[in-house]
């Protein structure tokens, strides 16, 4: 993967394209999809594996959104409250997720994968018959329904981005941006470095030995699973104050693939997972796609890049249970 | 008698260990050869050599030579060790549970008709028939009654080996038969009825070769003992020689000194734990009505046949198997829904089935023997407003672990050394540490013994009357190993058919006590 990025690094200073301007934005990129990746920790390290029930996540953060648009709430203001309705709301429906992971253990990531595709249309329904009466985010024509992309341009667009940015010559670095991504990792760290997430990595290892030690497993993992969709939720905050618009209705679909490719393109397995993994793995793959983009359009037909990108994300997963059944015949 | 097997010169090196060096060895046809030996002093991987185990060879192959019948085989697969007539029973079962007895014996080897032309040999219809009548001749010459259209899997344990044990005999061209600690998973009977069968086997011109921790086994059926030691044969004795005191200074290289509880004749009868009329209920199997007093202080040994519910009290009350009915502690009812709950008020178990259920195999020493003191007792955390997001005290928890490495004399590099490249009596005695690291009141544990050699198996026990004397703690040991119940116990309960048997004083005849496991009591020569 590294190589890869070499190459497609190198062949951007050939064809003359701006680095400066890609590094900057492979800075804003990594944090803008960093924050999804960092909610798969939680799940990976208590064993329930890839959170596949990431739109579940980002349906709470949208609607802690809205809410914040709705009461027309700007700046700073706008987006905390947004994070904050956001989270509360990710923690209702963390549990109620939780709650069905719980029944069907063993299966989770096919069930996520499921439980995600099922949600959304529920939330699509919501959406269209929910009573917002702000008009800016309302279907223009007709006046009900929320519309599929909403701007943000006067509310919250680009707070995080443009907050404390140091320039160092043309390189432009979002520091207060880092900062809030720097503290999210550092809340997950710690929270393995603590009881609860010790006990969490006793319960991926090996349940009953923790049921032994009077660890609750039932209630670990739903934590586990609350702390997961909350990430979630933030991330999606992130995500749309960055791209400035809201993404509504089949929008959180398309996130959990990548996020999920990002991470074991880190060096995670399908049982432990490290903020670092998380970090490495989102710069690369987000910043693959960006220059591979406009390599491929230099070179070959403009669509290809958008062909390339499906067969990385996807390919990536392949490869990853791939490598891991192998290893696991190979023990037998 | 030739010789069938002659292994030559073989050296293993586990990365830079010497796991074997120059292990020179004759198997004569007919001969039951047994393997003695500690834990990690090479048997298994002697044996994993011989049959060609993907281990052996993803590690770097081996050094020497393999003779079969005078002929030199290159065994670097298992497939190969199968075609030049090496058989081997696992330790672990190497058995599909879903099919019937008579599948898993013919597996591979079916009968079948006659293939056509169009449909090859690996389509032709499978003569189900011709093997379910095979297998049974099989069966009936071992002299083994069970039903060859059950599944495996509903089968106990002790008969499952026999399966195996089948499967192998049914290669034509078998000659020699490898048993990795076949008797360590069954009860004593069992031991016997396979003791008999193997001698059968080897008298019909098949060779064996035995590994076994039960000296008197090996001894019973062996027509000669090598001992391993190191990764080399120290020693090899004949029938007229053996000498059990011998081959176990031997084995270890120095003598094993017997632990013996001087039994407490005053007992408080202060009941710690007491189950009335509990119903417990493991997968199908249900035991009802069953009441037992735990007394305060007391070592109580529980045995029984395997299937006969030696362990249902302790895998109860943890909420491994439910559990229902009165159970009191300390004259409070134990809500035996709420496993926390009753691990907090100080009751500790340690299963038998150490590496599944016992130990965090890819965390360190450390790590694993402060567990369930910090998850259950709160113990080696800082403080911080929320309990469970406290972080955890290094320097206590670095003390503690340094202080049960000593204490029980764990060999390990460091206490940060992972608790899977230990060997099984290393082990047992973190799992030990941890359950003290909690200060239990009542202690249950399962086979504490199983799997361990002679001198770490003396150590464990000693251990166990140590915690019992100094720290007053309750301990319930669950045993098969009669002989060491009767060494450490106050009182031992025998088990029969999911019933309490017996309760009786571990003075008691060893006639008595095995005929209790089996159900029998002596009721003539007490009239008389």
């Amino acid at each position: 993967m590294v190589l890869y990025l070499l190459v497609l690094f190198i062949c951007l200073i050939y064809l003359g394209l701006d680095c400066i301007t890609i590094i900057n934005e492979s800075l804003v990129k990594m944090v803008m999809n960093g924050v999804f990746v960092l909610a798969l920790i939680p799940m990976i390290n208590t064993g329930i594996g890839m959170n596949f029930g990431l739109p579940i996540g980002i349906s709470a953060g949208l609607i802690g959104m809205l809410l914040a648009i709705q009461f027309r709430l700007t700046g700073f203001l706008g987006f905390m409250t947004a994070v904050i309705v956001g989270s509360l709301v990710a923690i209702i429906f963390g549990y109620i997720y939780a709650l069905l992971i719980n029944r069907l253990k063993g299966n989770e990531e096919i069930v996520g994968i499921f439980a995600g595709l099922s949600f959304i249309p529920i939330m699509n329904i919501f959406y269209s018959g929910a009573p917002f009466t702000n008009r800016q985010m309302l279907y223009p024509v007709g006046s009900k329904g929320l519309r599929p992309k909403i701007n943000l341009e006067n509310y919250f667009k680009g707070i995080l981005d443009n907050f404390m940015i140091i320039n160092i010559g043309k390189v432009r670095i979002p520091f207060g941006m880092l900062l809030f991504y720097a503290m999210i990792c550092l809340a997950i760290y710690l929270l393995f470095k603590s009881k609860l997430g010790v006990g969490m990595k006793a319960v991926a290892q090996n349940e009953n030995f923790a049921k032994l030690s009077g660890i609750d497993i039932n209630k670990t993992r739903t934590i586990s699973v609350i702390v997961s969709m909350v990430i979630a939720a933030i991330g999606i905050c992130v995500y749309s104050e960055s791209y400035g618009f809201v993404q509504l209705y089949d929008g959180p679909l398309s996130v959990a693939f990548p996020t999920i490719s990002a991470i074991l393109i880190g060096g995670a397995t399908r049982k432990k997972a490290t903020v670092l993994n998380a970090i490495i793995g989102t710069y690369l793959f987000q910043t693959t796609f960006l220059i591979s983009v406009p390599v491929a359009n230099e070179f070959l037909i403009p669509q290809l890049s958008e062909i390339t990108r499906m067969i990385v994300t996807n390919g990536i997963l392949l490869y990853a249970f791939l490598y891991e059944g192998k290893n696991n015949s190979e023990s037998l | 008698m030739s010789i069938v097997l002659k292994a030559e010169g073989i050296i293993k090196k586990f990365r830079e260990v010497y796991a074997l060096k120059n292990i020179n060895f004759e198997l004569r046809e007919g001969e039951i050869h047994g393997i003695v030996g500690a834990n990690g002093s090479g048997k298994s991987t002697f044996l994993n050599i011989l049959f060609g185990d993907a281990v052996i060879n993803s590690s770097g192959g081996f050094k020497g030579n393999v003779y079969i019948e005078g002929n030199l085989v290159n065994i670097n697969n298992s497939k190969a060790a199968i075609k030049a007539g090496i058989g081997m029973v696992h330790q672990e079962f190497a058995l599909i549970n879903d099919m019937d007895v008579a599948s898993n014996v013919k597996l591979t080897r079916e009968n079948i008709y006659t293939p056509t032309a169009i449909l090859s040999e690996e389509f032709s219809y499978v003569d189900k028939r011709n093997n379910y009548f095979q297998t049974e001749k099989i069966m009936d010459e071992l002299g083994i009654e069970v039903d060859i259209n059950t599944k495996v899997n509903n089968l106990p344990v002790g008969l499952k080996q026999f399966v195996e044990i089948a499967r192998e005999l049914d290669k034509q061209n078998l000659k020699v038969l490898m048993l990795d600690e076949p008797t360590a998973s069954l009860n004593k009977e069992a031991s016997k009825a396979l003791i008999n069968v193997l001698k059968k086997i080897s008298e019909k011109g098949t060779s064996i070769i035995f590994i076994s921790h039960r000296l008197d086994e090996v001894i019973e059926l062996c027509d000669k003992v090598s001992v391993f030691r190191d990764g080399e044969i120290v020693s090899s004795y004949k029938k007229e020689e053996f000498n059990i005191e011998k081959i176990s200074t031997d084995m270890i290289g120095q003598s094993v000194v017997k632990v013996d509880k001087k039994k407490n004749t005053i007992k408080s009868k202060e009941k710690v734990l007491s189950f009335n009329n509990v119903f417990v209920k493991d997968g199908h199997r249900v035991y009802k009505d069953i009441s037992l007093d735990i007394y305060k202080g007391e070592i109580l040994g529980i045995t029984s046949l395997a299937g006969h519910g030696q362990s249902i009290f302790s895998y109860g009350i943890m909420g491994l198997y439910e559990m229902d009915g009165d159970v009191i502690y300390k004259d409070e009812k134990l809500n035996l829904k709420n496993t926390q709950s009753i691990i907090k008020k100080g009751i500790v178990m340690l299963p038998e089935d150490r590496k599944e259920l016992g130990l965090l195999l890819q965390d360190s020493i450390e790590d694993n023997i402060i567990f369930t003191a910090c998850h259950s007792k709160n113990k080696f955390v800082n403080k911080h407003i929320f309990k469970s997001l406290a972080f955890l005290d290094k320097k206590k928890i670095a003390i503690c672990a340094e202080k049960y490495v000593t204490e029980f004399n764990i060999k390990c590099s460091s206490k940060r050394q992972l608790v899977k490249e230990l060997s099984g009596g290393n082990q047992q005695k973190v799992c030990m540490a941890r359950a003290l690291a909690t200060e239990p009141e009542v202690l249950f544990i399962g086979e504490p013994t199983r799997g361990i050699d002679v001198y770490s198996k003396e150590l464990i026990l000693k251990m166990l009357v140590d915690i019992n004397d100094v720290n007053e703690t309750t301990i319930v040991v669950a045993s098969s190993e009669v002989e060491e119940l009767k060494r450490v116990c106050d009182r031992i309960v025998v088990m029969y058919e999911g019933k309490i048997f017996d309760i009786f004083s571990p003075e008691e005849d060893d006639e008595v006590l095995s005929m209790a496991i089996s159900g029998k009591r002596r009721e003539v020569n007490r009239e008389n």
